[in-house]
């Protein structure tokens, strides 16, 4: 199969890569760039574990082709924060208990990114609103809203 | 009891970095190198005999390493939680749509996926059985051996027949429940290779040791030659329990001599693995006029699907809980657990009782209206005390009652109740309550722990409780920390590990907190002690004026200049380990086969849930506006922990009770994805209230219980009643969907 040259900014970095025209990103991600913290759930676009961002908005990574992200900013959960540097919302999903299995945390965080970026004082419907598309299982959402509620008043 | 300087406390888990991070590898993260990718070829068709299956093309296709069917199971071809009824692969019968035929282990998915198409498989259709009640007729086509009925649990006590002649009060109905999915965000996963000759496993699983025992079985090897690691895994719920990639990689990785990976997709995930048990039951209740209760019949029919699975379990403590959390002296029960060619049903958070709760709780709120009282008022007058008798006939002990949770529960509800602000929709407000036995239903479950105290004052803390989110690693160190004074942060938790970990039996049951807890608090005694007749003899002390506390020695509460660890070195260099080993076996009494009275469980949580809803009466959409949920957990050893039980556990409880179903026809689910199997987002949920109550367990690690599974027991059974209360007519069936409601409305003329 021929392969399509992309360029894109992956986490600040720029990034250039040779894929197959039917490679999903969620597969370029995880295995071209072993960055596993974007999970798969479900691989239909229904629970939201594969989020990333593309300029700036969240995206399921399992309905978007590599190709697609050509000349895009893409970020992923490895973006987010570093051990010496967590963003906000990772410190407070680990304080309030915002985390028990973790497979839906990624998406989760980047969902709520991209909510602060737009919007930094989020009213409590506007937080859930925001992380609708990512399922939870483990938490009942509340102690996840109230990590993004506490990293908002930050 | 002294302060308690940990347990206690929300210590911030010990998994959050990484997994905020996005650095936890599960099972699918993980990568080998020359690792192979493996498919299950799975059959489409319920009943079918196997007449043959060719896998010349597909073992001949460039890049496939290994095709696989029953006759490549050395050992045993057969699996099971309780009975060992369920082939690897499929050598004769097939009883289940998702039966493993073949094993594929390639260069890639997608060869391994071409490969199965290559795969060519003959069969014998023969009629199916899918409705549990038409297959405990003779005539039913039969799933297993000559009968569908699986398991019959009785419990009988006093007499039945003659209180039904005379009550005042004889309230009968017949309730329906649904299949429910887990729906763990993590599909079924994992990775197997060689390491010399020991066969690693390394998969998402709630119990590595039977998953060893199984893989040695199958494959008739000793059990040290397989070492199951536990992966980190994302959410169980019971439904990771069973078996699901774990024999088929020790297989492939066997036959290939390579690491070989075996991911499950969504449609796969549920297809396959284990469900909550649909159930018919039918149920009758006599209370004299005041309320009282007397008697309960109750007869239910279970269906577990084409196999046993954990089965007869769930209905079992189905049984043992259906009378709820009240004295009732006359029983009978009869809960059979019946063979279908449906999905198997298996074990699911609640395990029996989420079904039970809303019968009985429905029962107890008709009785009350009969006989007068308020739905609070016939839950105090009759709820089980200590010194109760149970339908077992155990005698309680326990220093609560029921009150204790639902009268905080109801409060929180009630100074919160709101009115709805358009005619056609109506509030109501409704309860569940319930009590919860710890840990396997009178069955030895032992649990062991493993502990290695260094002389720095850190420690490795080994068990076989498997963490799956619940967070009992951090649970387990906390336990450890407190006892011997140590700092939490520096105990390092090794878990689920065949190789490494004693046996710490299945995280289900609610039972790691208590039962691995304390075993680790009997580990960290055992170090302890050598610890404290050290210091005795160094200081010239009284052992009981020792204590060790926040990393410091402490004579008669007193701070000394001697650290915890300073003790731990003057040990170890006199020659004294400090290390120490500890297990744990709840002291229970089989129940008796003809009457089901024993001993089930060591102890009880109770728990109550009120809701309060709004039914559209011109939709019939039933929104949950507030949940309350009252858990007696005996000592919350991590606070937010417990709270981020009570909060899940309601959530997936509302999502049984109005929103999940897993539909079947002939066999075939018709909601294998999150597009058509909905559980609640963060749009659906309510406001839910966790209250923690605590009424410490003697036999408990600082008095804890367990509490993973009662917050889903109670929501469904609230939640019909509120809606009960808010329009006037019941609904008997779940999940309570718009079109249910409006049928009891059209039926009771009320629209």
């Amino acid at each position: 199969m021929s392969t399509v040259k992309i360029n894109f900014i992956l986490n600040n970095k720029p990034v250039s890569l040779e894929v197959a025209p039917n490679c999903r990103a969620i597969d370029m991600l995880r295995e071209n760039l072993d960055l596993t913290g974007t999970k798969i759930g479900c691989g239909e676009g229904d629970c939201g574990a594969c989020t990333i961002i593309i300029d700036g908005n969240t995206a399921n990574s399992c309905m978007v082709l590599a190709a697609q992200l050509d000349g895009k900013n893409v970020v992923t959960i490895e973006g987010l924060g570093t051990y010496d540097k967590l963003d906000a919302l990772q410190q407070a999903f680990i304080d309030e208990g915002a985390v028990q299995c973790g497979f839906c945390t990624p998406g989760m965080l980047l969902s709520a990114k991209v909510l602060l970026d737009h919007n930094p004082k989020p009213s409590r419907q506007e937080i859930m609103q925001s992380i609708s598309g990512n399922l939870c299982r483990c938490t009942g959402y509340e102690k996840i809203a109230n990590a993004i509620e506490k990293a908002s008043s930050k | 009891m002294a302060e308690l300087s940990i347990v206690g406390k929300s210590v911030i888990r010990k998994d959050a970095l990484d997994k905020v991070l996005g650095k936890t590898r599960y099972s699918a993260d993980i990568k080998m190198p020359n690792m192979l990718h493996a498919k299950v070829l799975r059959s489409t068709v319920a009943h079918a005999f196997v007449k043959k299956i060719d896998v010349t093309k597909a073992a001949a296709l460039p890049g496939v390493h290994a095709v696989l069917t029953a006759k490549d199971v050395p050992g045993l071809n057969g699996h099971g939680i309780i009975f060992k009824d369920e082939p690897v692969l499929v050598s004769d019968k097939i009883r289940k749509i998702g039966d493993g035929l073949a094993l594929v282990a390639a260069e890639t998915e997608e060869i391994a996926q071409q490969a199965l198409h290559l795969i060519e498989v003959e069969l014998e259709k023969i009629p199916g059985v899918f409705d549990a009640v038409q297959a405990m007729q003779e005539d039913a086509p039969k799933v297993q051996g000559n009968s569908n009925i699986l398991a019959l649990r009785k419990i009988i006590r006093g007499n039945v027949d003659t209180v039904f002649e005379t009550a005042d009060i004889v309230v009968e109905n017949e309730y329906v429940t649904q299949m429910q999915e887990h729906a763990y965000i993590e599909p079924e996963a994992g990775i197997a290779y060689m390491e010399d000759d020991i066969i690693v496993v390394k998969a998402a699983t709630q119990n590595t040791h039977f998953d060893c025992r199984e893989i040695a079985r199958n494959l008739a090897l000793p059990q040290s030659r397989i070492r199951m690691i536990q992966a980190p895994t994302g959410g169980g719920f019971g439904g990771k329990l069973d078996v699901s990639v774990q024999i088929y990689l020790a297989l492939l990785a066997l036959k290939t001599r390579r690491p070989v990976k075996l991911v499950y997709s969504r449609e796969e995930s549920i297809i396959t693995s284990s469900k909550r048990h649909p159930c018919v039951i039918k149920y009758k209740t006599a209370a004299d006029k005041t309320g009282k209760l007397l008697a309960v019949d109750v007869h239910v029919v279970a269906d577990t699907g084409a196999y046993s699975s954990y089965g007869p379990a769930p209905v079992t403590r189905l049984a043992v809980h259906a009378a709820g959390p009240y004295e009732v002296p006359n029983v009978r029960i009869y809960a059979y657990t019946v063979y279908t060619n449906n999905p198997t049903a298996g074990a699911m958070r609640g395990f029996g009782v989420p079904q039970i709760a809303f019968a009985y709780e429905q029962q107890m709120d008709i009785i009350a209206q009969k006989a007068g009282i308020s739905p609070l008022e016939i839950r105090l007058r009759n709820t089980l005390k200590n010194g109760s008798v149970t339908s077992t006939g155990q005698v309680m002990n326990v220093k609560g009652n029921i009150g204790n949770t639902l009268m905080p529960a109801y409060e929180k509800v009630m100074e919160n109740k709101g009115q709805s602000v358009v005619p056609h929709k109506k509030r109501g407000v409704g309860m569940g309550c319930l009590y919860f036995g710890i840990g396997n239903t009178g069955q030895p479950n032992p649990a062991g722990a493993f502990l290695d105290v260094m002389e720095d004052g850190s420690a490795h803390l080994m068990v076989g409780a498997a963490d799956i989110g619940q967070g009992s690693n951090t649970i387990l160190a906390q336990i450890a920390a407190e006892e011997l004074g140590l700092d939490f942060k520096d105990i390092k938790v090794i878990s689920a590990d065949t190789g490494v970990t004693p046996d710490g039996g299945a995280s289900s049951a609610s039972r790691q907190t208590y039962i691995s807890g304390n075993a680790t608090l009997k580990a960290a005694k055992v170090v302890k002690e050598k610890l404290v007749n050290e210091i005795v003899v160094w200081q010239s002390v009284s052992l009981e004026a020792v204590s060790l506390k926040n990393k410091w020695v402490f004579i008669n509460d007193k701070q000394t200049d001697i650290t915890v660890a300073q003790l731990i070195a003057r040990c170890r260099g006199k020659g004294t380990m400090t290390i120490g080993h500890g297990w744990y076996n709840p002291t229970t009494q089989p129940l008796d086969d003809e009457m089901g009275q024993g001993e089930p469980y060591e102890v009880y949580s109770f728990a109550s849930h009120v809701a309060e809803v709004e039914v559209d009466t011109q939709t019939g959409q039933v929104e949950v506006v507030r949940i309350a949920a009252a858990h007696d957990v005996g000592q919350a050893v991590n606070p937010l922990h417990v709270e981020g039980q009570i909060e899940g556990g309601t959530i997936m409880g509302v999502g049984y009770g109005i929103y999940e179903e897993i539909k079947v026809a002939n066999g075939n689910i018709r909601t294998p994805s999150f597009a058509t199997y909905v559980i609640p987002t963060a749009m659906d949920i309510p406001i839910v209230d966790a209250i923690i109550v605590e009424e410490s367990a003697n036999t408990g690690p600082f008095g804890a219980k367990g509490l993973g599974e009662p917050p889903l027991c109670a929501p469904a059974a609230a939640i019909a009643n509120a809606v009960s209360q808010a329009i006037g007519v019941r609904i008997n069936s779940l999940p309570i969907t718009p079109e249910k409601v409006l049928k009891a409305l059209q039926a009771a003329e009320k629209i």
